[in-house]
């Protein structure tokens, strides 16, 4: 019996009578409500302000298990320190050219008031083992318990963590770090060169069954030899003496530091991992906080770490609720500090006279973008003037007003706003229904629209058991119907089985997303559309985008390499692979006026440190 | 009876072999893995087989079988989730049961609760007016389907008068607790009220009611000891079925109201491809069924001591 065969057997059998009334049921807005009030605040806005289960197909389970860094919601409650768009956008290669240089020194020397403690609903870490985890939620927790060698600053570029300082070769291969005399376990005891050599090999360790070491540190030599079993070390990390560690990776990468500030590489301590199987219960960490309390789907308690290197949080501890509530409720009877807000509260608090508008905050949107794919490799899609025909004649910024009320902003490239590389200089797709229906004319199907024989198209979404079709699909499967006279059916399927079939590129069409998981337009434009990428689920292949991604790779200047990568995305735009829909707009957050720099960032990078009280 | 009891206990061990190997056999022919879904977006086969290697999910399916129930027979151990890595199947259950069984409680108190008294008050007006509407009434609950009563109650209650919360818990004695025990508890109050209704105008045609009255004891006397005692046996035997009603019953009540219970929790392993806890949960529901029908049988003697269990082959 094939695997496929039996899927409707065992579905029927474990779920029976429940899969009926789901079908019916489906994700209901009750459903959204406990979401937002079990999850976290974080979560719960990001639900209410991108189009969420609204808009891309599997855009929630898409956050979740994937997506590395981002928080969700984000932006300053004040702006942060340092202006956010300059860094990003045109820090001119500071981080790699002069060494490697972090782009902002992170060590406190100013004092706000001490003390306090931050309480909020939160959702459970599906571990927090920093080599094991994958998704958002448990690397807001972990990224404020443990660290590396480096991390993301408020700017969103590396940083340093455990490291005072770091240099780079000639050749851009070796990366040596030296590790700040102040560099502590929660215990006190000093974090050696030995304990990073271990700390990466562990999380090369095929035991360790980490989803992640190959995507974030398969670029340093003898990595892939580790976790393949072949070899008990990694020859490219190598100790120089106990505050020195030298790592050599396999070609230059600009974005290698980026991808060294997540989880993945984070330090543990040997001794208590090796001897103590509990050790997640009491994690010795290196970060700001250490874990006080955590009672599963109870309560997790973070207090403050006062040998913390880059100077003490301000505060005393942060109170993360797991057990659920409704969150604007709890907000309003003071019991946490923060939320999310839903769409069904914001018209009330957008109101100026509305007692809480002033605590509301605008959270930047996240850093990703959300897309039909095409599958190049299958009629009618393999004619590029279908697809540019396809993304001609929908009316983006019609369906982001009317139908999703303005939380998203039509996508007008790959790189979402905000995000390195980013640029308004591309040419994109307006709405242009004679356009498009010139295009189809002159494509190779023309002659089969007009007599019926048009190859039939079905976009594939993910959804369990008839969950709501996101309503901006509907309108643009409606827009192609009457613009073009191409009907595309629907199919939706449940995350686990849209994932395999995604995946083996099984799909004509389907509707996806992306989220950043580190600031480098690598992560979004070599990994998606390289013709030997795994994520490049539509068989796109331009030898020319090849060669270029190649030499952006390895290229060393900044801009140069940026330039490279608009050229790369304007040549993907040009060949229609996608069509594009959204980038997540901004979001709002309620936070009381007494909380100080609780920053709402794009990514989950350590910032309870930042929180001060002003009462 | 005691005897009898533990009879039937030796058998569940049996059915919970069937139960789990079938479930076990296929989950792992089903489409996805868990480590695909760990892997989410960034799928990689080599990473994807070093990885099940690893979880020894690639081994022959019987290994892996009797591996876990080796894991459950000698040590207890239901295994570790693969959803919140590291935390035990144990664990995890021991704080979901608690909520569905007060749920469960809740809405069986509802279903007795309202269903007896009707099916008495009906039977007593027996043709009439009253009557029929009782059942018609009950009979309409019992047709709606929970997936229409909950959005229902959700617009009224929740949404337009505001008087109950939308989703979440917050233990037995909260608000939140009385739109989904009513869901769950309103359909079954008509097989209640039917089968009350039935077995009470049964019993009114017997003698001894007649001689009940003969003897001149009080009407309230005659209705609730002798009439509604003997009336109750075809309820009892329903009891059984509702209990196993409302387990499947959970799974899309505590989705829509949002309750952390062992209906959710399944619901997500079952989309994480979770099988630990998806084993556990046969394991459970099983045991579950199995003791409450046993319960049930038990219960029959003390309501008509002319039934004796396990004598001979009758049983």
């Amino acid at each position: 019996m094939t695997r496929k065969n039996c899927a409707p057997l065992l579905i029927t059998l474990l779920a029976g009578l429940a899969l009926v009334a789901l079908a019916c049921g489906g994700s209901s807005p009750a459903t959204e409500d406990a979401t937002a009030a079990s999850g976290s605040a974080d979560a719960g806005s990001s639900a209410a302000s991108t189009p969420a289960a609204a808009a891309p197909a599997g855009s929630t389970p898409s956050a979740a298990p994937t997506a590395a860094m981002s928080e969700s919601s984000a932006v300053a409650t004040q702006a942060p320190p340092v202006p956010t768009a300059a860094i990003v956008g045109g820090a001119t290669g500071a981080a790699i050219d002069s060494g490697c240089a972090p782009s902002a020194d992170l060590t406190f020397d100013n004092r706000p008031p001490q003390g306090g403690t931050l309480v909020r609903l939160f959702a459970d870490p599906t571990s927090l083992d920093p080599h094991q985890i994958g998704d958002v939620t448990s690397s807001v927790v972990v990224s404020e318990i443990f660290g590396g060698l480096v991390t993301l600053g408020l700017d969103y570029q590396p940083a340093l963590d455990l490291a005072e300082s770091c240099a780079i070769s000639a050749d851009g291969t070796v990366y040596t770090f030296v590790l700040r005399d102040n560099a502590r376990f929660h215990d006190g005891r000093p974090v050696t060169a030995q304990d990073v050599k271990w700390s990466i090999e562990r999380a090369a360790d095929p035991d360790t069954l980490s989803t992640n070491a190959q995507n974030y540190l398969g670029d340093i030599i003898g990595v892939d030899d580790k976790l393949n079993g072949d070899a008990t070390e990694v020859s490219g990390v190598r100790v120089i003496d106990a505050r020195t560690i030298e790592f050599t990776i396999d070609s230059p990468k600009s974005y290698f530091l980026a991808k060294l500030s997540y989880p993945t590489a984070f330090v543990l301590d040997r001794q208590q991992v090796e001897n103590d199987s509990s050790w997640l219960d009491r994690p010795n960490g290196t970060g700001a906080f250490r874990l006080g309390v955590y009672e599963v789907g109870e309560l997790i308690i973070l207090e403050r770490n006062e040998l913390y290197h880059l100077g003490p949080a301000h505060i005393e501890s942060v109170r993360m609720i797991l057990s659920g509530g409704s969150a604007m409720i709890m907000y309003e009877n003071d019991e946490i500090h923060l939320t999310g807000v839903g769409i069904d509260d914001l018209p009330r608090l957008l109101d100026p006279n509305d007692p809480l508008n002033p605590q509301l905050h605008r959270s930047p949107q996240d850093f990703d973008v959300f897309y039909i794919g095409l599958n190049v490799a299958e009629p009618p899609f393999d004619d590029p003037k279908v697809r540019q025909a396809l993304n001609y004649a929908i009316d983006l910024p019609g369906i982001a007003e009317n139908v999703l009320d303005g939380r998203v902003s039509p996508a007008r490239g790959v790189i979402p706003p905000g995000f390195p590389s980013y640029t308004e200089n591309l040419r994109s797709y307006d709405y242009n229904p004679d356009l498009a229906r010139e295009l189809i004319g002159q494509s190779k199907y023309a002659a089969d629209l007009e007599s019926g024989d048009f190859p039939r198209i079905t976009l594939s979404i993910s959804g369990s058991f008839g969950a709501a079709i996101p309503a901006y699909l509907e309108v643009i499967l409606e827009q192609w119907n009457q613009e073009l006279d191409i009907q595309v059916d629907i199919q939706q399927t449940e995350w686990a089985t849209f994932l395999e079939d995604v995946n083996d590129r099984k799909y004509q069409m389907y509707a996806l997303g992306w989220v950043a998981d580190y600031p480098d337009p690598e992560n979004f434009l070599d990994i998606l559309f390289r013709s030997d990428s795994q994520n490049n689920h539509n068989n796109y292949a331009n030898p020319e985008v090849d060669r270029l991604l190649e030499m952006a790779r390895t290229e060393r200047d900044r801009e140069t390499r940026f330039q490279l990568y608009n050229q790369i995305e304007q040549l993907i735009l040009d060949d229609a692979p996608w069509v594009w829909t959204w980038f997540s707009g901004e979001g709002y957050a309620l936070i009381k006026p007494e909380v100080s720099d609780y920053f709402l960032l794009q990514m989950s990078i350590p910032k309870y440190r930042y929180i001060y009280f002003n009462q | 009876m005691g005897a009898y009891a533990i009879r039937r206990l030796l058998w569940l061990p049996f059915l919970l072999i069937i139960v789990t190997f079938i479930t076990f056999t296929l989950l792992r022919f089903g489409p996805g893995d868990p480590v695909q879904v760990w892997l989410g977006q960034h799928q990689n086969d080599e990473v994807r087989q070093r990885i099940l290697d690893e979880l020894g999910l690639n081994d022959p399916i019987v290994v892996q079988y009797v591996r876990y129930i080796e894991g459950v027979v000698t040590r207890l151990d239901f295994g570790d989730s693969f959803r919140f890595r590291g935390k035990s199947v144990a664990e995890l259950m021991a704080k979901k049961i608690p909520v569905s069984l007060q749920l469960n409680l809740a809405a069986i108190i509802i279903t007795l609760g309202v269903g007896i008294p009707l099916g008495l008050f009906a039977a007593l007006r027996q043709g009439t007016g009253i009557d029929n509407v009782v059942v018609a009434v009950a009979l309409a609950f019992q047709s709606l389907p929970v997936f229409i009563t909950a959005p229902v109650l959700l617009l009224i209650f929740a949404l337009r008068l505001d008087i109950l919360p939308t989703s979440g818990w917050n233990g037995f004695f909260s608000p939140n607790i009385v739109m989904p025990a009513v869901v769950m508890g309103v359909p079954g109050i008509a097989i209640v009220v039917r089968l009350v209704r039935a077995s009470v105008l049964d019993v009114l045609g017997q003698d001894y009611i007649r001689t009940a009255r003969a003897k001149g004891l009080a009407e309230r006397v005659v209705r609730w000891r002798h009439i509604l005692r003997n009336a109750m046996i075809p309820v009892v035997t329903s009891f059984g079925f509702t209990i196993a009603g409302l387990a499947g019953g959970t799974f899309i009540v505590e989705i829509y109201f949002g309750i952390p219970g062992v209906g959710l929790f399944t619901i997500e392993s079952l989309f994480q491809r979770d099988y630990p806890v998806l084993m556990a949960f046969a394991i459970i529901s099983t045991t579950l069924f199995v003791l409450a029908n046993l319960i049930v049988d038990l219960m029959y003697p003390l309501l008509d001591p002319r039934i004796r269990l396990g004598a001979g082959h009758v049983a």
